[in-house]
C-alpha cells in the first residue's frame, strides 16, 4: 500500500465545474410541476437540467429509464434534477432548492407484491419500450422480464419422486459497497469530440450509449477510466455518465464533475438485485433429485437494466450443478418502487444458488443424508445436459464431484460432528455446491495489441479495467508466458482509454482473463510470426524451424544459434544500411463463439462457453442464549480450470467468501413503509469488518477449459456464491430451524424461533 | 461535503468562548459549540444541522485535563474516547467508550460530545451516570459545577450559552466492581439495541442503560428490583422489564421486543456478574 492510486475523482483540472442532483423524497410519486428558480439564482449557479430537457428512455436491455425523472418517480432517491455550479457545495446547495410539487401514489414494495394481480403498475407504457437482447417484458403487468425453463417430463418426475419438499425463500435488496463510489466527468470539445472520465467497469458500453443516445460518432467519444476502487457489478452499468454529459452539454461544453456521495451511492446508483423464490424438489427413494419446480421473483427495483438477465441467469442455471432431468423453472424480473438494480457480484447466482442450496439441505435432512454425500450423487457432470438443455462434456462442466472430495479432505468433514454442542454454544457445518455461467451477449469480445520496444520490453494494450482484482498483472503474465520473456519486461498502464486501447465489452462476468486472454493468445501469436520472420531473414533460415525464448529467436535444432530480439524488434538494420522487418505489433482479438440466446418458452439454448463449479463450507459458533453468534470458518474448493496468479487466486476467491458472508449475515437495505431507505450510510447499513473475519480457506481443481487461454475457468466472482446458502444451513442446522430469509442478524434467527415456537 | 458556509472560531479561554458563544447569537448566527466535530460535519453534510458559525472548545486548556486531583478524577469535555480509554483511570468508562463507533472514530469523538450530541446513544455517559459523577458546566456567568443527575436527564441540558467543560468523578467509583454489556444488531461496531453498565457499591447494584429506550438513564425503580433480595435474576430482569422509563426503541438496529429479550437477558448475566463479588 503506497497511497499512490489516484480514483476518477482525485483529479481536477482549472474551471472544473461541478454537478450535484436533486432527488425524490418519494418512491412513487406524480411529478405535478418542479420549480428550479430559486436553485438557478444561487450565486455561482451556471445551469439546471431537469428531465424534460432531455426526455429519452434509456436502458440495456430494455429502455425504461430517463436519466432525469419524467412524469413521476418510480425510487426514494431517483435523481430529478442536476444543478451545475462553480463549486461543488455550491451545486448541493442549490440542489437542495429544486423545488418538486408530488403527487404520492401508491408503492409496490416487493416482487411478490407487484405480482399479485391488481397490484400498482409502475411502468404504464412497458408495451412501447424498445429493447435489445434478450427481454421478455409483459405488458399491463409488473413483469420486466420472464424466462422459462422446460425440460424433461414433470409428470414421471414427481412419480418418481418418493420425497417431495418445498421452500420459500428471500434475500433482500442491499448495496455493492465499493470503496470508491461513482464519479464521471464530462467535457464537449470545440472539435466535436466527447470526453468522459468514469470510475467503471464499461468504459466502451459508455462510448456506445453516448453515441446512441446523444449521436456523437463513435470514434469521436473517448471514455477513461483510471484504477477503480471496486465496482462489484455496480460500476457496469451507466448512469452518471449520462447526467454529467448532459451537464457539460447545458454549460457548453466546459468539464462537469459530479460525484455521488456515498448517501446517493447507496441508493440514487443501481444497486444489488433482491429475489423471493419458491423451490420445489422430488426425490427417489435412493436420493437421486427426480424433479424440480422452481419460481425466482428477483427484486429488480423501479427500472430494468441488467436485472433481466440476471433473472435470465436466475432460469438458466437454476439446478445448481445438480443432474436435473425433469424441470420447470419460470424467473421473473419484477418492478418494484425500490431502487433499479444493476449486476452485482455472481449476476444471479448467489441468489439462485441460496434458493436450490437451502432445499438441498433441507431434502437432505428428509432422507437422513449427509449433506456433502447428497449433493456429491447428484454431482452434474459430462453427459448430463443443464437446465437449458446443453450437453456437457469435461472441458464445459468441470469436476465438481472432485471439488467436493477435496472439500471433505480440506475442512476434515468426517472427523467432526455436523452439530457440537457446549454448554450454551453450538458448532455447526453447512455446505453447498455452487456453479456460475456467465450469460454473456453471444458477440461479447475483446481486442489486444502487444507493442514492441527498442530494448525488447513490450507494452500490452487491451480494455481490461484494474478494480482490485489484479487482472493487468495477470494478463501480463500471460504474454510473458506465450512469449516466454521476463515479465517484468511487459508493461501496461492501470488506465484504460478507448480511443488507444482496443474493445473489451465489459470488465465483468470474470470474463476479462477469458476474452482478453484469448484476445492476447492471438496477438502473441502474431507478434511471433513476425518476429520470426525477421528472424528467418536475417539467419537464412525457415520461420518454421525458429523458436522464440529468453530474450531471442534461435534455431530449434542448434539453440547456439539465433539473434537477439533487441535486434529485431523494430526491424533488423543491416550492416551495409537498409532494413529487414520493421517494428513488431502483434494484435488479435476475440468473440464468443457459439453461444445461443434461450427460447423463451423451454430455455433451451447456451447462456455462455462454461461453467465453474465449486463446493463451499461456512462453520458457526452460535450462542443460543441471544442467538449471535461467530463464523469461524469460511472454505471454499473451486474448480479453475487453470490458476493462472495463486496469490490473485486467492484473493479473489476469499474477498468473494467475505463479501459473501457480510451480505448473509447482515447487509440490507431497510426501507419504511414509504419505501424510504432508512439506511443508505454505513454507520446503520452494516459490513464485515476486520476482526470479524473468519479463518479461510481455500484450494484448487484444475480441469482445463478447451475454449480458454491455458485452460482457464472465470474465478473473480466465484467466492460469494455459495456464501448465504452455507452460511443459512449452518445457522439452520445450529438452531434447528429453517432459516431461509437473508439476512441472517440474530435478531431474524431469534425472531424465527420465537415464531416457530 | 457540507453545502454551506459557517464561520469559524477557536477561543482559547472558558471566558473568549463564551463571549463568542453570546456576540454570536447576537448576531443571529445560530452558533454551536464544537468539541471532536464528527456529528457537527455528519449532520451538516445531510443539511439537517446548519450552524452560521462554530466554537471550537479544543483550545481551552481546561478541557483537554485527564487527572486525578485528590479525590478526585477530572476528564475534559474535548477529552477523545480513544484517550479516555488509553488512559486506564476508569477502566469502566474507557470499556464504555470503547464500543462507541469505530477506532477512527473514537480518535475525533470526545467526552463532551458523546454526552451533549444529538445522537441519542450517548453511551459514555452511563459510567458517570453510576458513578454519581459532577459535570463543571461553563458558561457567561463563569463555571458551576452540579450533580450529573440535575443536568443530565436522557440528554443534557444547559442554559443558552453553557458548555460542558469537565466531568468529575470521586475516586472511590473507579475500582468498583463493575460490568459493560453491549448488544449490537451484529458484529463488533455499531449502535447498541442494548447498553448495559453496572457496578456494585457495597452491596447494591447500580445499573444504568442506552439503546433499550430512545435515551441513556439510570432509574431508581429499576435499581429497587435489582436490589430486592430473594427473587431469582430471571425474575428482577422480568421485573425490570416492566419498569422502563419509556417504551423500547424500533429503529433500523432492532425493534423493541428483541430489544426488551436481549434487555432482561443483559441484566441476568449483570446480576450473575456482580453478585457475590
Amino acid at each position: 500500500m503506497t497511497g499512490t492510486a489516484r480514483y476518477t475523482g482525485d483529479t481536477s483540472k482549472p474551471g472544473l465545474l461541478h454537478a450535484a442532483l436533486a432527488v425524490s423524497p418519494h418512491a412513487h410519486a406524480r411529478m405535478l410541476s418542479i420549480d428550479t428558480s430559486a436553485a438557478r439564482s444561487v450565486p455561482g449557479v451556471r445551469a439546471v437540467i431537469t428531465g424534460e430537457d432531455f426526455p429519452v428512455l434509456t436502458g440495456s436491455p430494455l429502455e425504461d429509464r430517463p436519466p432525469l425523472a419524467l412524469e413521476k418517480v418510480r425510487y426514494f432517491g431517483e435523481p430529478v434534477a442536476v444543478v451545475v455550479a462553480d463549486a461543488e457545495y455550491i451545486a448541493e446547495m442549490a440542489a437542495l432548492q429544486v423545488r418538486v410539487e408530488y403527487e404520492t401514489l401508491p408503492l409496490v414494495q416487493s416482487p411478490l407484491e407487484a405480482y399479485k394481480p391488481g397490484a400498482p403498475l409502475i411502468h404504464e407504457r412497458l408495451a412501447e419500450y424498445k429493447h435489445y437482447e434478450e427481454v421478455y417484458p409483459e405488458p399491463g403487468t409488473n413483469v420486466a422480464s420472464r424466462n422459462r425453463i422446460r425440460k424433461g417430463n414433470m409428470e414421471e418426475g414427481w412419480s418418481r419422486s418418493v420425497h417431495t419438499i418445498e421452500v420459500r425463500v428471500s434475500m433482500p435488496q442491499s448495496d455493492h459497497a465499493a470503496m470508491e463510489p461513482r464519479c464521471s466527468t464530462a467535457e464537449l470539445l470545440p472539435d466535436g469530440k466527447a470526453v468522459i472520465h468514469s470510475a467503471s467497469q464499461s468504459p466502451y458500453i459508455i462510448r456506445s450509449q453516448i453515441n446512441r443516445y446523444f449521436h456523437i460518432p463513435l470514434q469521436q467519444i473517448i471514455v477513461h477510466t483510471p484504477l477503480v476502487g471496486g465496482g462489484f457489478g455496480g460500476k457496469a452499468a451507466v448512469q452518471l455518465e449520462f447526467l454529467a454529459f448532459l451537464a457539460s452539454r447545458a454549460v457548453g461544453g466546459k468539464a462537469v464533475k459530479l460525484v455521488n456521495s456515498r448517501e446517493r451511492d447507496m441508493v440514487s446508483s443501481p444497486v444489488h438485485i433482491g429475489l423471493e423464490s419458491r423451490v420445489k424438489l422430488g426425490c427417489t427413494a435412493d436420493g437421486k433429485i427426480a424433479a424440480a419446480e422452481i419460481t425466482h421473483w428477483f427484486d429488480g427495483g423501479a427500472y430494468s437494466d441488467r436485472g433481466p438477465i440476471m433473472s435470465k441467469a436466475g432460469a438458466s442455471d437454476c439446478s445448481g450443478p445438480y443432474r436435473i432431468d425433469n424441470l420447470q423453472c419460470d424467473s421473473l424480473c419484477m418492478y418494484t418502487n425500490h431502487p433499479y438494480s444493476t449486476s452485482f457480484r455472481g449476476f444471479g447466482h448467489p441468489e439462485l444458488t441460496f434458493a436450490i442450496e437451502r432445499a438441498m439441505d433441507v431434502m437432505a435432512a428428509r432422507l437422513s443424508m449427509d449433506p456433502l454425500e447428497f449433493r456429491f450423487l447428484n454431482a452434474i457432470g459430462p453427459g448430463d445436459t443443464t437446465p437449458t438443455q446443453t450437453l456437457l462434456d469435461r472441458s464445459t462442466v468441470g469436476n465438481l464431484p472432485m471439488c467436493i472430495a477435496k472439500l471433505k479432505d480440506m475442512i476434515r468433514w468426517d472427523e467432526q460432528p455436523l452439530i457440537e454442542a457446549k454448554g450454551h454454544f453450538v458448532k455447526a457445518r453447512g455446505v453447498c455446491c455452487m456453479w456460475k455461467n456467465s450469460n454473456t451477449p453471444a458477440d461479447a469480445g475483446a481486442g489486444a495489441v502487444i507493442i514492441f520496444n527498442a530494448d525488447g520490453s513490450v507494452n500490452l494494450l487491451c480494455g481490461a479495467v484494474e478494480i482490485g482484482q489484479g487482472t493487468r498483472t495477470s494478463l501480463t503474465q500471460m504474454v510473458a508466458e506465450l512469449l516466454r520473456m521476463d515479465v517484468h519486461k511487459v508493461s501496461i498502464s492501470t488506465d484504460v482509454n478507448t480511443e488507444t486501447e482496443p474493445q473489451l465489452w465489459k470488465t465483468v462476468a470474470s470474463r476479462s482473463t477469458f476474452l482478453v486472454g484469448n484476445a492476447i493468445r492471438a496477438a502473441a501469436h502474431d507478434a511471433i510470426v513476425q518476429l520470426k520472420n525477421t528472424a528467418a531473414r536475417v539467419l537464412q533460415l525457415p520461420s518454421a524451424e525458429l523458436e522464440i525464448g529468453g530474450g531471442r529467436v534461435y534455431s530449434m535444432r542448434d539453440p547456439g544459434i539465433g539473434i537477439e530480439i533487441t535486434k529485431i524488434a523494430l526491424g533488423y538494420k543491416l550492416p551495409e544500411g537498409g532494413t529487414i522487418g520493421s517494428q513488431v505489433i502483434g494484435r488479435g482479438s476475440y468473440a464468443m463463439r457459439d453461444i445461443k440466446e434461450l427460447d423463451p418458452m423451454t430455455g433451451k439454448g447456451k447462456p455462455g462457453p462454461e461453467w465453474t463449479v465449486g463446493a463451499q463450507m461456512v462453520e458457526v459458533e452460535l450462542d443460543t442464549r441471544d442467538y449471535s453468534y461467530r463464523i469461524l470458518q469460511a472454505a471454499t474448493v473451486i474448480d479453475a480450470g487453470k490458476v493462472i496468479n495463486p496469490v490473485f487466486a486467492r484473493g479473489q476467491i476469499t474477498g468473494g467468501m467475505s463479501m459473501g458472508l457480510g451480505l448473509a449475515s447482515r447487509e440490507a437495505f431497510a426501507f419504511n413503509d414509504e419505501a424510504q431507505v432508512l439506511n443508505p450510510q454505513f454507520r446503520t447499513y452494516h459490513m464485515l469488518r476486520y476482526g470479524e473475519q473468519p479463518a479461510y480457506f481455500v484450494d484448487f481443481v484444475e480441469t482445463p477449459n478447451a475454449e480458454a487461454p491455458f485452460g482457464l475457468r472465470g474465478i473473480g466472482e466465484h467466492g460469494i456464491i455459495g456464501m448465504p446458502a452455507a452460511l443459512a444451513n449452518a445457522l439452520s442446522a445450529a438452531t434447528g430451524i429453517a432459516l431461509n430469509r437473508l439476512p441472517l442478524t440474530p435478531e431474524r434467527i431469534w425472531r424465527t424461533a420465537h415464531d416457530t415456537l | 461535503m457540507i453545502p454551506f458556509d459557517f464561520e469559524y472560531y477557536r477561543p482559547s479561554s472558558v471566558k473568549e468562548a463564551a463571549d463568542a458563544y453570546q456576540a454570536l447569537q447576537a448576531q443571529g448566527k445560530q452558533p454551536m459549540y464544537w468539541s471532536g466535530g464528527t456529528e457537527i460535519i455528519t449532520m451538516a453534510r445531510l443539511n439537517e444541522d446548519r450552524p452560521g458559525a462554530v466554537v471550537d472548545l479544543k483550545a481551552i486548556p481546561e478541557c483537554n485535563v485527564i487527572e486525578f486531583r485528590e479525590n478526585d478524577l477530572i476528564i475534559g469535555g474535548c477529552v477523545t474516547l480513544s484517550a479516555v480509554t488509553g488512559s486506564n483511570f476508569f477502566p469502566l468508562l474507557g470499556r464504555a467508550a470503547q464500543g462507541v463507533a469505530d477506532q477512527t472514530s473514537r480518535n475525533k469523538i470526545t467526552l463532551g460530545g458523546n454526552l451533549c450530541g444529538r445522537i441519542y446513544y450517548r453511551e459514555a455517559v452511563l459510567p458517570l451516570l453510576v458513578a454519581d459523577s459532577r459535570l463543571v458546566i461553563a458558561g457567561k456567568g463563569g463555571v458551576r459545577e452540579a450533580a450529573i443527575h440535575e443536568v443530565f436527564r436522557g440528554q443534557i441540558r444547559l442554559e443558552p450559552g453553557e458548555f460542558l467543560l469537565q466531568t468529575v468523578t470521586d475516586r472511590e467509583f473507579v475500582s468498583l466492581p463493575s460490568v459493560h454489556v453491549k448488544k449490537r444488531q451484529i458484529g463488533n461496531v455499531g449502535y447498541p439495541l442494548v447498553t448495559l453498565v453496572a457496578v456494585k457499591k457495597g452491596s447494591r447494584i447500580r445499573a444504568a442503560f442506552s439503546g433499550i429506550c430512545g435515551f441513556p438513564f439510570r432509574s431508581a425503580s429499576i435499581e429497587q428490583v435489582l436490589n430486592t433480595p430473594g427473587l431469582s435474576a430471571e425474575e428482577r430482569a422480568r421485573q425490570a422489564a416492566g419498569r422502563l422509563p419509556a417504551p423500547p426503541l424500533t429503529n433500523t438496529e432492532g425493534t423493541a421486543d428483541y430489544r426488551l429479550f436481549l434487555f432482561k437477558q443483559t441484566i441476568k448475566d449483570a446480576i450473575h456478574a456482580l453478585e457475590g463479588r
